[in-house]
């Protein structure tokens, strides 16, 4: 006796006829469209994140990088030693390089053998000649310089420049360099030079402005390690880079990208899920009768249950096998449409995504097939003399229960937090309600129709309104999908179009820093005599907030609090004795006579707000050379979005004076006059021209791929859409089967029945378009007026088109599935039942 | 052991009654029957419609419980056995043949036969299946579903299936019920040639007093009550 393999041969074989009777077909298409939807996006983010990881590391020159304006404690090194951790140091800092007559401010980093632990440096032998990778770092009295640098300095390759009181050879012009320090303001050209070369420079003085730069790297569990140590340790000056953080600009809009597609396919899920829960429940109602006979024949529940579950687990294998191939060859086109976003090359796909895709499947099937399936454990053996009896019907909560646990186990897995996936699974359990009280009240509208059509139509329609909660989830269903549809439209093309025809014509486009005080007169000069519009230059001298009411920002600010960011970097201060023209007053009065030179400071709300600071609290100011402590004197909003200069701190005349300063202005120029550009920069080498055109343009192109990437995603929540439609018209098929026979039997004609399915289902697409256009109108009335502070007009096109499209849609496929109803013959029909 | 249960009988009722409760009270099906049935007789449970013979044929197989009385099938009482424990009972010990056939629909003639002994874990199904189905007169619509068969020849497959597991005692529900006069008749006769070559005891509900006439002993209900009990 054998009975288990007995019995797994017996489940195979019932599931093998199940299938050739089409009974599996939606449960399986359900199934692979959750499955395809999860893999592909797992491949793709799984990719995805370790190309990410490993080009930071590229960045960053290690997996770890400490900054520190002292030299760290022998302790902390030693540390790393135990922790088995590679280090290596550096030294950055400003510093004047010169050739002849020719000066300039250059990013000094000095380095040592070893440097970088990852990634490497690459240079050229001449400007823009061709690049190499190289493991070497400069020779002690040698420069790597940026090539940039030497039509300032008027030198080439193989010259000499002075450091100090050193003579360097420039050897070679440097391309790429890990780590590289440098922000927005600081674009100075770079040097690179050997550490022993320094002290013999003889530029570095106590208080010189130097950042030391410690590079780690090693296995990702020491590493862990010793982040955990070095963290409580770390003062508010220290800097702390991780790979995660070293990411490119377009980083953000690809974690935006990977939470939409992320969510996108747990709604595809979802909505399989759904279908699935359908599909399971009629291939369970048509298996009472098996079932029955099989009790009869002497099978006891737990037969039924390794007849019946071994079919499921086959069934979630074959979706999952499917599902993850389709999966595989999706996640191309993915990577296809956000093209040049993404790294070059990427690390092949790994077996992670695989594993994803099969639990998904398997968790699906639990939660939403399993319920109905186990109900045939409960099919009474009488039922082969009494076809009546049915098993008693689920509990409510075993059905949402199981579905709700699934669900939240799929979310978890995909957010990692608990109180995340329980908050959006409240807030999307909320939003559904309301979305169903909408499709229900749109229902009930609906059957206004009901005068004054033919009985065709009124026979569909009935069929409609008969079974309101099957039609309130499916325009649920189709509402939402095409919902996210239209507002991805509409955030692509509208909102960007909005936003910029509503800036005024002649916002500025370019941003201009780094103008040396000797210059102001002339670039003002430059602008006026090449009819160049521009804002006031602003001042601007770069320090630290210290403290606040006399408590260290170390003290006031735990390492890692999210604020910590904004003060622990430099800021842009500046000074001004009147108030910018889209800065508001909110508290407090701005300079009057006689407080030049007095200790004030004007603060933005927002930072204000985030660091606690009111009006009479006292700022300390730390600079380089000194500290400046200051008192709150008013409070101000700023208009970001003006294009202009603006500042979290401004002080009045005279007290920054101490302290070094450039300018720092913006200003309009039209297409067609962007050769002044090339004239201001031979002028005024020192200036880094910053423009917005080009970065507007990059923003345009990168909104533009991510969301098609997210709608290509859409298009499986629209098939899994379709999958509910389908388990739906199954579930009443044999109904239906039935009434079209009897209609036809009373003299109703295919073309009435036609007619009635029709109306029935482009009733159904057209509410469901009907919701998405309401739906799209709100959420982008919210985006446009509270996010992006745009005026709004009605999207007259999304009503005009989300309706027709849905009954478009839905008409066609409501039709195709109800052709049996009209194709065959009532006699076949009636004497099947 | 087909010895032993000569001497005791193989079915036993004792005071088996059956209510319902329904939304217009409580009903009444059938009330103290008592009777004993002994290995290899042959019992037609007769009556018109609605005097409770399908009700009685469902109690004594073990598809459902008394709400008074007690049964006992092949020495064991069916009210100490939870449904499990009924199920396989019936599965070592019962074979059934209903008026609609239950055929499983998405199973071959000789699928539905060896269902049964697969669900045992009997090793040689298919080959037992085949001959059952040879023995039926179907040996050249093994492969057939039940969709491609006759009333006629869907009933002799349910026959075919009743007796694999050679069960001690068969029960059928109207078995010609839903064939024509000539074919009920060809019916009739495997089922009384195949329970006599196996030695079971039969045990039919009918309504047609020509097959009742052939079996050994009648047992006529009216109004949920035992009216006569005639060999």
């Amino acid at each position: 006796m054998r009975p288990n393999a007995a019995r797994l041969r017996l489940a195979w074989r019932l599931l093998l006829r199940d299938w050739r009777a089409g009974e599996l077909r939606i449960l399986l298409s359900a199934l692979i469209i959750a499955v395809t939807a999860t893999t592909a996006i797992s491949f793709f983010t799984d990719r995805l994140q370790r190309a990410m990881l490993s080009q930071s590391s590229e960045l960053l020159g290690a997996d770890l990088l400490l900054q520190s304006p002292r030299p760290l404690d022998e302790a902390w090194l030693r540390q790393a030693d135990n922790e088995g951790l590679r280090h290596n140091e550096a030294l950055e800092f400003p510093s004047v390089v010169v050739s002849g007559d020719n000066l300039q401010l250059a990013g000094i980093k000095a380095v040592s053998s070893g440097y970088p632990l990852r990634g490497g440096l690459r240079t050229a032998e001449t400007p823009f000649g061709k690049e190499q990778d190289t493991a070497a770092i400069p020779a002690e009295g040698k420069a790597w310089v940026e090539a940039r640098l030497l039509p300032l300095l008027g030198i080439g390759v193989g010259d000499t420049l002075d450091l100090g009181s050193l003579s360097l050879t420039v050897e070679r012009v440097l391309t790429f360099e890990p780590g590289g320090g440098g922000n927005f303001f600081s674009l100075a050209p770079r040097v690179l030079i050997n550490r022993a070369d320094v002290p013999r420079a003889g530029i570095l003085r106590p208080g010189s402005r130097v950042t030391y730069q410690y590079f780690f790297a090693g296995t990702e569990q020491a590493l862990q390690r010793y982040k955990k140590w070095l963290k409580p340790l770390l003062e508010p000056s220290h800097r702390l880079l991780d790979v995660r953080e070293g990411r490119p600009t377009v980083g953000a809009a690809l974690d935006r990208a990977e939470q939409y597609l992320g969510l996108a396919s747990l709604v595809a899920v979802l909505l399989a899920g759904v279908a699935i829960a359908m599909g399971a429940r009629r291939y369970s109602e048509r298996h009472f009768d098996v079932t029955a006979v099989m009790r009869c024949l002497g099978a006891g529940q737990r037969d039924i249950l390794t007849l019946f579950l071994p079919q499921l687990l086959w069934l979630g294998l074959l979706g999952g096998l499917v599902g993850v191939g389709l999966g595989y060859l999706v996640q191309f086109g993915l990577f296809y449409l956000l093209k040049g976003l993404l790294p070059a090359t990427l690390p092949a796909p790994g077996p992670m995504p695989v594993l994803i895709g099969f639990l998904t499947g398997m968790t699906v099937l639990a939660g939403f097939a399993l319920p109905p399936v186990l109900r045939l454990r409960e099919v009474p053996a009488l039922r082969v003399l009494r076809r009546e009896l049915t098993p008693m019907p689920l509990r409510g909560w075993l059905v949402y229960g199981a579905a709700l646990v699934a669900m939240a186990f799929l979310m978890w897995r995909y957010t990692g937090s608990a109180a995340l996936t329980l908050s959006v699974l409240g807030g999307a359990a909320l939003a559904l309600l309301l979305l169903a009280l909408v499709a229900w009240g749109l229902l009930r509208v609906s059957r206004a129709l009901h005068r004054g059509v033919g009985v065709a139509w009124r026979y569909g329609l009935n069929n409609l309104w008969r079974r309101p909660m099957l039609s309130v989830s499916q325009i649920l269903a189709f509402g939402m999908t095409l919902m996210a549809m239209a507002l991805i439209a509409l955030v692509r093309g509208d909102l960007l179009s909005t936003w910029q025809t509503q800036l005024p014509k002649d916002a500025p486009n370019h941003f201009v820093v780094n103008v040396l005080p000797d210059k102001v007169d002339a670039f003002t000069a430059f602008m006026h005599s090449h009819g160049i519009k521009s804002a006031e230059l602003y001042p601007m001298v770069r320090g630290r907030l210290a403290d606040i009411n006399g408590e260290a920002m170390s003290q006031r600010l735990q390492p890692g609090d999210d604020r910590v960011g904004a003060v622990r970097r430099e800021l842009n201060l500046t000074w001004s004795e009147t108030l910018p023209d889209d800065n508001t007053l909110v508290a407090g009065r701005w300079w009057q006579a006689g407080d030049e030179g007095q200790p004030l400071v004007s603060v933005e709300t927002g930072v204000a707000e985030r660091l606690k600071i009111g009006l009479g609290d006292e700022l300390t100011f730390s600079f380089g050379t000194g500290e400046v402590t200051v008192k709150v004197a008013s409070l101000r909003t700023v208009q970001w979005d003006s294009f202009r200069p603006n500042f979290f701190m401004i002080f009045p005349p005279g007290v920054l004076d101490p302290f070094p300063a450039t300018y720092m202005t913006s200003f309009y120029l039209p297409v067609q006059q962007k050769g002044e550009l090339a004239r201001m920069v031979r002028q005024f080498p020192a200036v880094t021209v910053i423009d917005l055109d080009r970065i507007m343009e990059q923003v345009r192109r990168i909104l533009a791929q991510v969301t098609l990437a997210v709608e290509y995603v859409l298009v499986f929540v629209l098939l899994a859409g379709f999958a509910v439609l389908y388990a739906a018209l199954q579930a009443s098929l044999d109904e239906r089967l039935y009434e079209g026979a009897m209609l036809r039997t009373l003299g109703a004609s295919r073309r009435q029945l036609r007619s009635g399915h029709l109306a029935e289902y482009a009733l159904l697409g057209a509410l469901s378009g009907l919701l998405a256009a309401g739906g799209a109108e709100l959420i982008a009335y919210i985006l446009y007026k509270q996010v992006f502070h745009l005026d709004y007009s009605i999207k007259w096109l999304l009503w005009a088109l989300l309706p027709p499209i849905g009954a478009l849609l839905i008409g066609a496929a409501g039709y195709w599935g109800t052709r049996r109803v009209v194709r065959q013959s009532p006699l076949v029909v009636l004497n099947g039942i | 052991m087909s010895n032993h249960l000569e001497t005791f009988p193989i079915v036993s009722a004792e005071g088996v009654g059956k209510q319902v409760d329904t939304a217009a009270g409580n009903l009444t099906i059938l009330e103290g029957i008592s009777f004993d049935i002994h290995a290899g007789e042959s019992v037609a449970v007769v009556g018109v419609s609605g005097s409770g013979k399908s009700t009685l044929l469902g109690l004594l197989a073990g598809l459902d419980l008394p709400t008074s009385g007690s049964i006992r099938l092949a020495g064991e009482c069916l009210n100490d056995l939870d449904e499990d424990g009924r199920a396989r009972l019936r599965g070592e010990q019962v074979g059934f043949v209903f008026q609609s056939f239950q055929l499983l629909p998405s199973l071959t003639a000789l699928e539905n036969v060896m269902l049964p002994l697969e669900l045992a874990g009997v090793d040689s199904a298919e080959r037992k299946g085949a001959l059952l189905l040879e023995r039926v007169g179907l040996e050249t619509r093994l492969g057939h579903y039940p969709k491609q068969l006759s009333g006629g020849e869907q009933q002799r497959v349910a026959i075919a299936r009743a007796f694999a597991m050679s069960p001690a005692v068969l029960f059928a529900d109207e078995p010609t019920g839903n064939l024509d006069a000539l074919t009920g008749s060809r019916v009739n006769e495997l089922l009384f040639e195949l329970n006599e070559e196996q030695g079971a005891t039969l045990i039919l509900v009918t309504h047609d007093e020509k097959l009742a006439g052939r079996c050994s002993r009648r047992i006529r209900l009216d109004g949920g009550r035992v009216v006569a009990d005639e060999a």
